[in-house]
C-alpha cells in the first residue's frame, strides 16, 4: 500500500515490482514462439541451468536483447534433440526458434523462460549459412584456390593439425609409421581443438604457425577421428575455410563423417573420411613413386645380360652372313671363268649363223627383185611400141585419111594454095594429081 | 638445411638408362658403366623414400623466434 510522505504518494520498490508482475501475468498468460539469435548460451555445468543471452540484429546492429532462462530439464531435452537433428549441441551463435513465456521476478528482473526449441529451424539456418559461405568463397575466387596448388613430387614432410591424445591421430601415426615397406615420413604435430565452438580460432592459429615454418613441410593435414559426428559445424565457418583455401601448401583433411561435406573439406586440396584413409593415401603416393624404381631394379638384373646376348647374336649372324656372301661371290666368279671358252664358241657360232642368214636373205631378195624389174621394163616397152604403131601415118591413111601435098610439102591450110596450083593427094594406096579450082577458108 | 636429391629427377634418369639398355642403344663397352649408374640411382631413390632429414629442434627454434617477434 502506498504511504503519504510530505504530500506525495509513495510506493515501495516491492510494491512496484509486484504491480508489474501482476500486470504482466494478466497480459501474457500463454506461451508464444520467438525467433532470435542465441548470442551466449551461458550454461552452468554445476547446476545444469542455462541463462541464454538473446539478440536480434539488423545489418549487424543490435536492435533488441533479452535475458532468458532455460532450466536443466528443458535444456537436457532440447540439447538431445539438437544433437540428433543438427549433429551439434546447443551452442553460441546459432539462430533459434523457441517457445517462451514472459517471466518477471521482483528480484531477478524481466526475462523470457524458454520451454522448447525447434532444432530443424536451426538446422535450416545453419545450412543457409553454409551455402552463403560457399557462395561467398566462390565469388571471392577462393573456393578452388588450394586445389590449384601443385601436389609435391615427394609428399614426405607433414605438418599435422590434430589432438595429441585423440584416437584419430593415433590411428594415423600407426599407419604411416609402421608401414611394412619402411617408407619414412617426417611429421610434426600442431595441436588444436578440432570440434566445437573454439575449433575455428584454434585451427586458424595452428595454420598461421605452420605458415612461419612452411619451408620445412610438403603438406598440411587436419586429422580428426573418434569424436563422433557431433560438433562439426565449425568446419563450415567462413574464417576457417578461407584460411585453408589460401594456405600456401596443399591441405589434406580427414575430419570425419559429416552428412554434408563441410566447407573446410570442400576447399581442401583433398579430403578423406578417416585419418586411416588419409594415411593410406600418403602410402599410395610413395608406392606410386617406388613401383617404377623396383621395376627398373628387376629390369636391371636381366637387361644387361639380354643386351650382351643380343649383341653376341648379332655378331654371330654377321660372321655367318659374311662367310656366306664371300663363298657365294667366289663360287659365281669360278663358274664365270669356267664358262668363258664355251661362251666364246657359242658367240662365234651365233655370229656365223647370223652372217649366213643375212647373206641368204640378200641373195633371195636380189633374185626376187631382178625378175620383177625385167617384167616391168618389158611391159613399158610393149606399151611404147603400141603407141608408136598407132602413130604410123600408114595406119592413119589406111583408115581413109589422106595427105595433100603442094610442091613436095604437106599442105595444111587451104590459103597456102592458089587456084590453078597442081596438088598431089597421097592415099593409102596410090596418088591423085589434081588442079585447084576454088579455095575456101 | 641440406637439399635432398630430387626423387623425380633420379627416377627419370634411371628410366632413360634402362630404356637405352633394353633397346640396345648402349655400346657393350659402356654397358657396365650405365648399369653402375642405374644401381646408384635405385639406391638413391630407395633411400629418399626411407629417410628424413628434418630437424625438429630447428623447427621449434624457428617457431619460437616467430612468436617472440
Amino acid at each position: 500500500m502506498a504511504i503519504d510522505i510530505a504530500g506525495k504518494k509513495v510506493f515501495t520498490l516491492r510494491e512496484v515490482a509486484q504491480s508489474i508482475q501482476r500486470t504482466l501475468n494478466e497480459r501474457y498468460k500463454s506461451t508464444f514462439w520467438v525467433k532470435a539469435e542465441l548470442n551466449k548460451l551461458n550454461h552452468y555445468s554445476h547446476s545444469g541451468h542455462c541463462y541464454p543471452e538473446l539478440l536480434e540484429r539488423i545489418e549487424g546492429k543490435v536492435v533488441a536483447q533479452f535475458r532468458s532462462v532455460l532450466w536443466k530439464g528443458d535444456f537436457d531435452r532440447i540439447n538431445k534433440a539438437f544433437n540428433a537433428v543438427l549433429k551439434e549441441p546447443l551452442k553460441d551463435g546459432i539462430t533459434i526458434l523457441f517457445e517462451a513465456s514472459i517471466q518477471y521476478d521482483p528480484v531477478y528482473d524481466l526475462s523470457l523462460r524458454i520451454h522448447d526449441m525447434d532444432p530443424s529451424y536451426s538446422l535450416g539456418e545453419l545450412e543457409r549459412e553454409r551455402l552463403e559461405n560457399i557462395e561467398r568463397l566462390k565469388k571471392e575466387g577462393l573456393f578452388t584456390r588450394n586445389k590449384q596448388l601443385e601436389f609435391p613430387d615427394l609428399p614426405q614432410r607433414l605438418a599435422v593439425i590434430s589432438v595429441e591424445t585423440s584416437k584419430g591421430y593415433a590411428d594415423f601415426l600407426k599407419v604411416i609409421d609402421q608401414n611394412p615397406w619402411g617408407y619414412k615420413y617426417f611429421h610434426f604435430l600442431f595441436p588444436a581443438l578440432l570440434q566445437g565452438e573454439k575449433a575455428v580460432d584454434s585451427i586458424v592459429a595452428a595454420l598461421k604457425k605452420i605458415k612461419h615454418v612452411q619451408h620445412h613441410f610438403d603438406l598440411v593435414l587436419i586429422i580428426r577421428g573418434g569424436g563422433g559426428d557431433i560438433g562439426l559445424s565449425c568446419y563450415n565457418h567462413y574464417d576457417l575455410a578461407r584460411e585453408i583455401a589460401l594456405f600456401p601448401l596443399p591441405v589434406l583433411s580427414g575430419v570425419g563423417h559429416a552428412t554434408n561435406e563441410t566447407i573446410a573439406e570442400l576447399v581442401s586440396f583433398r579430403h578423406f573420411i578417416t585419418p586411416t584413409e588419409t594415411a593410406t593415401f600418403l602410402l599410395q603416393c610413395f608406392h606410386d613413386l617406388s613401383v617404377p624404381v623396383e621395376n627398373t631394379f628387376e629390369k636391371l638384373r636381366t637387361a644387361p645380360g639380354k643386351a650382351i646376348r643380343q649383341k653376341h647374336e648379332q655378331f654371330i649372324a654377321a660372321v655367318k652372313y659374311f662367310s656366306l656372301s664371300v663363298r657365294r661371290t667366289l663360287d659365281s666368279q669360278d663358274q664365270f671363268t669356267r664358262q668363258i671358252p664355251q661362251r666364246i664358241q657359242n658367240t662365234e657360232r651365233q655370229n656365223r649363223q647370223l652372217l649366213r642368214q643375212q647373206l641368204d636373205t640378200s641373195t633371195e631378195r636380189l633374185k626376187h627383185s631382178g625378175g620383177y624389174f625385167l617384167i616391168r621394163q618389158k611391159t613399158l616397152l610393149d606399151s611404147y611400141e603400141q603407141q608408136a604403131k598407132m602413130l604410123d601415118p600408114k595406119l592413119i591413111l589406111k583408115r581413109g585419111f589422106s595427105i595433100t601435098m603442094l610442091n613436095g610439102k604437106a599442105l595444111t591450110e587451104s590459103m597456102k594454095a592458089n587456084e590453078g596450083d597442081v596438088i598431089e593427094t597421097v592415099l593409102f594406096k596410090g596418088k591423085l594429081i589434081s588442079r585447084v579450082e576454088t579455095k575456101k577458108k | 638445411m641440406t637439399k635432398k636429391p630430387n626423387y623425380k629427377a633420379a627416377l627419370d634418369e634411371l628410366q632413360t638408362i634402362i630404356q637405352d639398355i633394353e633397346s640396345g642403344n648402349i655400346p657393350v663397352d659402356q654397358l657396365s658403366e650405365h648399369v653402375k649408374r642405374a644401381a646408384e640411382l635405385i639406391k638413391t631413390c630407395r633411400t629418399i623414400l626411407r629417410t628424413t632429414e628434418e630437424d625438429v629442434a630447428r623447427i621449434l627454434e624457428e617457431l619460437e623466434s616467430s612468436e617472440s617477434t
